[in-house]
């Protein structure tokens, strides 16, 4: 029969075709309506942390650090309770990364604030004696992409039906409601408004003169980002 | 109509194989800087602090990613399936304008693909997803490549003359098939621009899965683009090529054809071993460990088709460099092969699992069968394009130790750096707190950071000595006669 | 000896020496987590069945002759023989895919292992462990001490720095209670940290009343006091201590239970209190750390108190 197919180039690539094709069907589809449902305490990103995330993305800080703490102890130690599932319902991209140059960070908004993170991105050596991170000085100079964070909300908010504006159950019984703006002048005045919050626990002069002039430096957004991972 | 010589054309094989020397030594001094920056983290700076923003680590290592292994192999693997394809089938590109031109034009569009991939990544626009950055323009134009490499291929074996495939034909049709599918349920995503009514960044989109099951697309993707881009064509690569320049009859075809369905059926399932102990369900986890071991065996079952090949034949592993290089690369392709089912072993993934273990095993299946295999290649197939013979054996023997000892510094060093990162991550102390802080972690890794630095230094070495023969042999070298091309390559001293 | 035994056994014990040399290093070796004793065995068997089958295959390469019958069709003059595949690769591999099916029709579903579950095991023993050798650390200062430098190491000297110094003011130096910065930005600002356990506030310069002028504090005032308390309680400042402070912080500066933090020194439940609710100062922002458990927290307090005291 093998013999055959050599010589039917094409049976031989549907053989080929329906071989490969079949571990995927088994494996994939069965978890795929399950594995998206949010976890209680679970929220969309608002405009300033999303756009902060595309900043993450931008500086492939995934290539460094993972998002996902496996059920170690030795993990949940370091890094707090192991990932779910549920967590992750709005991460797209998913951001677990494949290597650990520098420590997860997950759960990082419950144990770095933000002027840690300031001093930190700056100049990571001069905080943490023999880090090899990067100093990403750039940040702190261009300004962050809010529109394409915005323009994502919208996107996910009207395919995926994201619960922007929505009252959503919170852990402690507590409800949340995450704000999207209807127009994009109003969803830039949001995130500055975020910003705003940020900045003020910063100590970098050019970056709160940037805010208080109306712009978004991307360390804000990226700290932003950051102190809402918990 | 048996013997008479066909005049293959080898204009695209050609234009592929300079862009697989080039991207070859700019996408692995990319992977220097980037093991120096490890070690060294001033190497950031490499063009002053307001060039950071382009030459830091986390910007490179997509374009190191990438340019090996779409530049550098994808590169040599078209460049031989343009010779490959017409030798084994019997057919010369010449004998079809179509084929001529689609041939071109696969070369041309993906170059233009190339230059926009580097600066994209240079500027940051990126998907994160790993081997996987592009945005939809660009995945776009992937599918477009695609398409023409297939029209070559299934029309090249249209018009062939030799009735039955050989081996290395379906690998190569595996490889186009796999990928092709691979490629479009991992880029299926929406461009915001679009969907929000022109806000924001026109390239820009949003994958169409969240979370888990991000994951769980990505790492069918990202495992299998390792099995379809660094494995099926590096195998129907070498299954013509230390054949062809041994003069050896391939051991068994009962082997070939074992491992070909064995390795086809096995290696989609195994994509689970990336995602140990993650989120995704426990059974599929469990199967993608399952499944890496049992593909010891059909991986296995090729390189030892290839060695077995080569028995009796000592002397000439032992005086050609070519087949020396083959060779090394069959060993490292046993060697990764067996290292990955270890490593997808639930209880040692969870040890190294994040470290620099894995990145070990990377480079030595990339470094030790990819490379070598792509390196051999081009040193067999170069006389025969530009009749010429290999400018310098010494060169080339030179290059190959050089090389093999780069391999083993980087392994050995990232596997010893990957055990002792394990390690310290999973300890307490006699207190039942973390023995280790983060960076006690990231400090003692920087003698071996250092050394495999240095290995890779060598590699690339290696890679210019390479480069630098092959200009001399397209340049200058010594002009042969069809005769002298039968198997063994012809080398000057 | 043949050359190539000779160059396998090299190749292999160099291996299995680094790999013990790494292990060693990290204290792999004499532990008793068994993931780290299957790496090693994963990374020995590694080594030693690749070069064992290499070595066989080099031997055959030396010793044996091509042969076989050949297949019809040549490639581009490649031949095919039509031998068998070797005997143990045939075994072994189809041994393997009935393992394979085995395990995925019956192996796993009947033996419905979980993660979790096994996180959870995992754990309960280890805390077991650790509740049972420490059972009576809380009276004995050394040792709580001694668990508290490890604590600290762990968590907070990412921030505090190794040297508990503070980092050039990134965060606080334990070995003073206050910094002048600290103190200046409390009589300027305020402060509401949860000190005391309950929201009680310190009121900012205009709840500052100096007792001795009868008026709100001064910036000269302020000046002086706040060197007086970030430097000991030595110098001057003692009178508009007396006059401003002292009613609620004591006249020593040790506080005052339910009324006012002790500023003369750190005192383990003040920083128990910094653990439980974070601080926010001139310096920036610390998160709480709730995730430590009772007895981390009680020995990280003891520690970081001892540090002002040496
Ligand atoms: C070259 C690898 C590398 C890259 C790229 C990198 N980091 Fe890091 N990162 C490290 C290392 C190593 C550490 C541990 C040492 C330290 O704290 O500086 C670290 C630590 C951190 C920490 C502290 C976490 C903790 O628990 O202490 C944060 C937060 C962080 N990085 C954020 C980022 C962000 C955001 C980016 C991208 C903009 C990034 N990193 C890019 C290597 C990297
Ligand atoms: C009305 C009572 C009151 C008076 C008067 C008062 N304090 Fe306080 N002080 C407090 C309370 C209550 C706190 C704890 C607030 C908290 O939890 O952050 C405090 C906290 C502080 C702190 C912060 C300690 C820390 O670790 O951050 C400093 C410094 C301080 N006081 C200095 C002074 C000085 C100097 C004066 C006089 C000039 C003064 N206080 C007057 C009630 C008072
Ligand atoms: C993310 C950084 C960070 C981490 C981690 C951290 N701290 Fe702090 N800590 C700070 C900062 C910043 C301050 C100063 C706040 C201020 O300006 O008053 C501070 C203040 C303190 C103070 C108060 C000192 C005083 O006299 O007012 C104590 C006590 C303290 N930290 C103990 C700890 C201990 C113990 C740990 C670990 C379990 C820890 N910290 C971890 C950032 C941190
Ligand atoms: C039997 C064959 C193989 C198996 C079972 C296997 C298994 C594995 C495993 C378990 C990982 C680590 C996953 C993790 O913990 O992050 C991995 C990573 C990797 N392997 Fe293999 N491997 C095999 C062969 C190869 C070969 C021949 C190559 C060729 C170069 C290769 C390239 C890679 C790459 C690039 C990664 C890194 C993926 C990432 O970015 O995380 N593997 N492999
Ligand atoms: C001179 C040779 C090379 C050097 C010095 C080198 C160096 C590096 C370094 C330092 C990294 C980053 C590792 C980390 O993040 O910890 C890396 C990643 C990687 N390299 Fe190379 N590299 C070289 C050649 C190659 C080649 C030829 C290939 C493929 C054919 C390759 C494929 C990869 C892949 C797939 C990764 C990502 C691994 C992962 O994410 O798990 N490299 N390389
Ligand atoms: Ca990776
Ligand atoms: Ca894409
Ligand atoms: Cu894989």
């Amino acid at each position: 029969m093998f013999h055959w197919l050599e010589k039917n180039p094409f049976f031989f690539a549907v053989a080929v075709f329906v071989v490969i094709a079949f571990a995927g069907l088994v494996e994939i589809l069965p978890n795929f309506a399950q594995a998206s449902r949010p976890v209680v305490g679970a929220k969309p990103y608002s405009t300033l942390e999303l756009t902060g995330r595309l900043v993450y993305i931008k500086n492939n800080c995934n290539g460094c650090h993972s998002q996902l703490i496996r059920p170690f102890k030795s993990e949940t130690d370091r890094y707090g309770h192991y990932s779910l599932s549920g967590e992750y319902a709005y991460d797209r991209p998913f951001l677990w990364g494949s290597k650990r140059t520098g420590p997860d960070l997950m759960r990082v908004g419950n144990y770095r604030t933000t002027d840690w993170h300031e001093n930190h991105m700056k100049d990571p050596a001069a905080v943490v004696p023999g880090s090899i991170m990067p100093a990403y000085t750039w940040l702190y100079k261009n300004i962050a992409d809010v529109d394409t964070a915005y323009a994502e909300q919208l996107t996910v908010q009207k395919f995926f039906a994201v619960p922007y504006n929505k009252e959503l159950p919170m852990a402690d019984g507590s409800k949340v409601t995450v704000a999207l703006a209807d127009t994009l002048e109003g969803a830039r005045a949001s995130a500055l408004e975020e910003a705003k919050v940020v900045a003020a626990d910063m100590k970098d002069q050019s970056v709160k003169d940037a805010v208080a002039a109306g712009n978004v430096p991307e360390i804000v957004a990226l700290i932003a980002y950051l102190n809402r991972l918990k | 109509m048996e013997n008479r010589p066909l005049e293959y054309d080898y204009t695209v094989a050609k234009l592929f194989m300079y862009n697989a020397i080039f991207v070859g030594v700019a996408g692995m001094l990319a992977g220097v800087i980037l093991a120096w920056q490890m070690a060294f983290p001033q190497f950031n700076y490499i063009l002053g602090v307001n060039f950071a923003e382009y030459t830091n680590f986390g910007r490179l290592r997509a374009i190191h990613t990438d340019s090996v292994i779409y530049g550098f192999v994808l590169s040599a693997v078209w460049s031989s399936w343009y010779y490959i394809g017409q030798r084994v089938l019997k057919v010369s590109m010449a004998e079809s304008k179509l084929l001529m031109f689609v041939g071109k034009a696969h070369f041309w569009i993906y170059m233009a693909a190339s230059v926009i991939i580097v600066i994209g990544l240079q500027l940051g626009i990126t998907s994160s997803k790993e081997y996987s950055e592009f945005e939809w323009p660009i995945d776009a134009g992937i599918v477009i490549v695609w398409v023409l490499w297939g029209i070559s291929i299934f029309g090249l074996i249209g018009i062939r003359r030799e009735k039955s495939l050989y081996i290395s034909i379906w690998y190569f049709i595996a490889t186009f098939l796999a990928v092709a599918m691979l490629h479009i349920f991992n880029n299926a995503e929406i461009p915001t621009y679009f969907a929000s009514g022109g806000i924001g960044a026109w390239y820009h989109s949003v994958s169409m899965y969240a979370g888990t099951n991000d994951a769980l697309v990505q790492w069918w993707f990202g495992h299998n683009a390792v099995a379809f881009v660094l494995t099926t064509p590096i195998i129907a690569m070498i299954y013509y090529f230390l054949p062809k320049e041994s003069g050896q009859a391939v051991y068994s075809y009962k082997l070939s054809l074992l491992a070909f369905w064995g390795l086809m059926f096995v290696y989609l399932w195994a994509g689970g071993h990336h995602l140990l102990f993650s989120t995704v369900p426990d059974w599929m986890q469990t199967m993608g460990s399952v499944f890496s071991v049992v593909l010891i065996l059909p991986s296995w079952g090729s390189a030892v088709n290839m060695l077995l090949t080569m028995r009796g034949e000592w002397q000439q592993v032992a005086t050609s460099p070519l087949i020396k290089f083959m060779v090394m690369a069959s060993t490292f392709y046993m060697f990764s092969t067996l290292e990955g089912p270890i490593q997808a072993i639930k209880s040692v993934n969870a040890l190294a699992h994040f470290t620099d273990w894995i990145i070990g095993h990377v480079h030595d299946g990339a470094l030790g069968w990819v490379g070598f295999m792509v390196i051999a290649a081009i040193f067999h197939m170069a006389p025969r394009i530009f009749k010429r013979e290999i400018y310098s054996r010494s060169l080339m023997s030179t290059q190959f130790w050089i090389q093999t000892l780069g391999v083993i510094l980087y392994f050995t060093s990232m596997w010893i750096a990957g055990i002792t990162q394990g390690m310290m991550w999973r300890a307490h102390d006699e207190y039942g707190n973390l023995a280790y802080s983060f960076i006690d972690t990231v400090v003692v890794l920087h003698p071996y950071f250092t050394i495999r630095a240095v290995g890779g230094t060598l590699y690339l070495v290696g890679m210019f000595m390479f480069a630098y023969n092959m200009y001399k042999t397209m340049t200058s070298s010594r002009v042969i006669e069809e005769s002298e091309l039968q198997n063994a390559t012809p080398m000057g001293a | 000896m043949n050359k190539t035994v000779l160059a396998a056994i090299i190749v292999t014990i160099s291996m299995l020496g680094f790999t013990y040399i790494a292990v060693g290093s990290a204290g792999g070796m004499g532990g008793e987590d068994w993931v780290n004793k299957l790496a090693v065995l994963g990374a020995v068997v590694l080594v030693l069945v690749t070069t064992f089958v290499v070595t066989k295959y080099v031997r055959q390469m030396q010793n044996d002759t091509a042969g076989g019958k050949l297949a019809d069709e040549s490639w581009d003059g490649i031949g095919e023989y039509k031998n068998e595949p070797p005997f143990g690769w045939a075994v072994v591999y189809f041994g393997m895919v009935i393992w394979a099916i085995w395990y995925f029709l019956a192996g796993y579903p009947l033996n419905s292992y979980s993660q979790i579950g096994e996180y959870n095991e995992d754990t309960a023993v280890l805390d077991k462990k650790f509740e049972a050798e420490f059972a009576g650390i809380l009276s004995n200062p050394e040792k709580l001490n001694e668990m508290g430098e490890s604590v600290y190491n762990a968590n907070c000297a990412a921030c505090h720095g190794l040297q508990a110094d503070g980092m050039d003011g990134k965060a606080a130096d334990l070995h003073v209670r206050l910094s002048l910065q600290s103190v200046k930005h409390v009589l300027m600002n305020g402060s509401n940290s949860n000190l005391l356990g309950t929201s009680m506030p310190m009121p900012d310069r205009n709840g500052l009343l100096n007792t001795n002028s009868n008026a709100l504090i001064t910036d000269a005032e302020i000046d002086t006091v706040s060197k007086y308390v970030a430097g000991g309680f030595k110098g001057e400042g003692a009178d508009v201590f007396a006059g401003t402070c002292a009613a609620c912080h004591g006249a020593d500066g040790k506080g005052m239970e339910m009324v006012a933090p002790n500023i003369a020194e750190m005192s383990p439940s003040m920083v128990e209190m910094v653990l439980n609710h974070g601080k926010k100062g001139a310096m920036g922002a610390m998160p709480a750390f709730t995730n430590l458990t009772e007895v981390q927290r009680k020995a990280v307090a003891a520690y970081v108190a001892s540090l002002s005291q040496k």
